[in-house]
């Protein structure tokens, strides 16, 4: 994939030093600009390339190369006073039959620190991403990703956009010691829920009708130790939904409710990093005229990455999602709609290669081992998905 | 001697001659390069240049002075910026630029190799 960033300040005084200076300073690592204080500008691009064996991602990848995975966005952040930030962040994003490229506000929002020092407290306040795990702030920029593709257990791609940020209010902290560091975040919202993905996680297909957020909460808090060698984070809250049918609907309307729970865990080391994250989501369902049963999924992954050189690092995943923990290889599953059993798990075997040709470029390529399709998105795979696939990715990635 | 030679650190930690503060603690110090606390702790507001991730003197600076990966620091970097919740430090490209910037910049820290302690155009800074 492809990352764009830059970053500019603007005053007077910059301006003319902008004139004048034929090489600017940088501002956020490689080539971003930095031509005064206050106003900083980022942008990325991205692209991947997938090919499968069977079933498909990013587009028709069992039949040719899918290109359909690409991210393109940009940020602004201005920062008035030490304790005033104001952020907004855009992005476009491809991925195959699941995401068009439609320009959303990614995050857009004001903060305002209450108290700084070795304790820092402040609030939030417009569309915020939400805390969860390690990775969901920044799931869509690659250099921060740890793959090409996010460990879709946790990260399941098939509900990102209702997990991934919301408006709503943001209360935050943090607290450092010599010996530890302990940082919190609490986020009252109303999820983004529109989408197809949220009716076959509900219906199993689409219906007639849509899905609106009600009001939701996500929190976190992060421990981090021996100078961030050990971060260790607890996610929690509850995310809902509201089904209105339109037209004939053999479904009334109805909410679900998702109560999600990770435990992440994370060791740096200087050629070695390890993570492990598990995460077990309650999934209630209630009215639409039916009772379906309750179900909590269950997903972990461990993964580990080895800096072989300053530029080059090597890495290997394991990633579990079980749709319902109490029917993981989804016997019941089967009896109840007989639908395939590998629709509600998947067990992936990654490994992959990373090259950061300088701070701006990274390529990285991944082979993934698939047994089952329960993160595979419907909307590329309309059919019966094969149970055992395999997934070639390529990324090139760019930042300034 | 050996002992000496072990406290004796390659880099120097230096800040604009405005800035009253001669003595950061590690705690406060990743702070400010971590990019979370946005003010010196006696609340002037803090302007933080560093050098490119793979520069010799960043790297020595990351894991004598900040006892950090460097890698760690752009993550956490990255975690910000691209999240909303804060900003990127400014880079410079070179060991003369960061002591241009440092020297004019109100509120500036940054860091260069052993510097004449008699250089009254930067103050330098003790992390403990």
């Amino acid at each position: 994939m492809i990352l764009l960033s830059a970053t500019f300040s603007l005053n007077r005084q910059s301006l003319v030093k902008a004139l004048v200076l034929p090489c600017l300073i940088q501002a956020g690592g490689a080539e971003a600009l930095e031509i005064g204080e206050g106003i900083q500008l980022h942008g990325f691009l991205s692209q991947a390339a997938a090919v499968t064996d069977h079933n498909n991602v990013g587009g028709k990848s069992s039949q040719g190369v899918a290109l359909n995975l690409r991210e393109v966005g940009g940020n602004v952040s201005w920062r008035a006073d030490p304790d005033w930030l104001v952020s907004a962040q855009v992005l476009a994003r491809w991925a195959g039959g699941a995401d068009d490229g439609d320009v959303r506000l990614d995050y857009g929002f004001v903060d305002r620190t209450l108290s700084s020092g070795e304790g820092r407290f402040g609030v939030q306040l417009g569309k915020i991403k939400n805390p969860y795990g390690l990775y969901n702030t920044t799931r869509d920029v690659a250099h921060t990703r740890p793959g090409i593709l996010m460990p879709q257990s946790i990260y399941w791609d098939r509900i990102r956009d209702f997990v991934l940020a919301a408006p709503g209010i943001s209360i935050y902290g943090d607290t450092s010691r010599a010996a530890y560091g302990i940082g919190w975040r609490v986020n009252a919202l109303t999820p983004a829920a529109d989408s197809r993905e949220a009716e076959f996680i509900t219906f199993l297909q689409e219906r007639p009708g849509h899905f609106n957020g009600k009001t939701s909460w996500l929190g976190q808090v992060m421990f981090e130790f021996d100078n961030d060698r050990w971060r260790l984070a607890v996610s929690a809250g509850e995310l809902a939904m509201r089904y209105k049918p339109d037209g004939i609907s053999d479904w009334q309307a109805g909410s679900t409710y998702f109560r999600p729970r990770a435990l992440s865990l994370e060791c740096n080391g200087e050629e070695w990093s390890f993570t492990a994250e598990y995460s077990e989501t309650g999934v209630r369902r209630r009215s639409y005229g039916f009772t379906v049963p309750d179900n909590t999924a269950q997903a972990y992954y461990i993964q580990a990455t080895w800096r072989i050189k300053p530029q080059w690092q090597a890495y290997a995943r394991y990633d579990v999602l079980y749709a319902d923990k109490t029917d993981k290889r989804g016997e019941r599953f089967f009896l109840n709609t007989g639908l395939p059993k590998h629709l509600v798990f998947s067990e992936d075997i990654t490994l992959g290669l990373r090259h950061d040709l300088d701070s701006s470029w990274a390529f990285a390529m991944e082979i993934h081992h698939v047994m089952g399709a329960a993160w595979l998105p419907r909307t590329d795979n309309p059919g019966v998905p094969t149970k055992d696939w395999n997934l070639l990715l390529l990324q090139a990635a760019y930042r300034f | 001697m050996l002992g000496w030679c072990a406290t004796v650190r390659a880099i120097d930690v230096i800040a604009h001659p405005s800035v009253s503060i001669s003595q950061l603690s590690l705690v406060q110090a990743k702070g400010l390069f971590s990019m979370r606390q946005t003010r010196w702790p006696d609340g002037q507001p803090a302007r933080v240049f560093v050098l490119p991730d793979a520069h010799p003197i960043h790297k020595a600076f990351s894991k004598e002075i900040l006892n950090l990966y460097p890698y760690q620091l752009r993550q956490t970097w990255d975690r910000q910026v691209y999240s909303g919740i804060g900003q990127a430090p400014v880079e410079v490209v070179s060991e003369e630029e960061m002591l241009k910037y440092v020297a004019n910049t109100p509120g500036a820290i940054g860091y260069v190799r052993k510097v004449d302690p008699h250089d009254t155009t930067v103050r330098h800074i003790f992390v403990e």
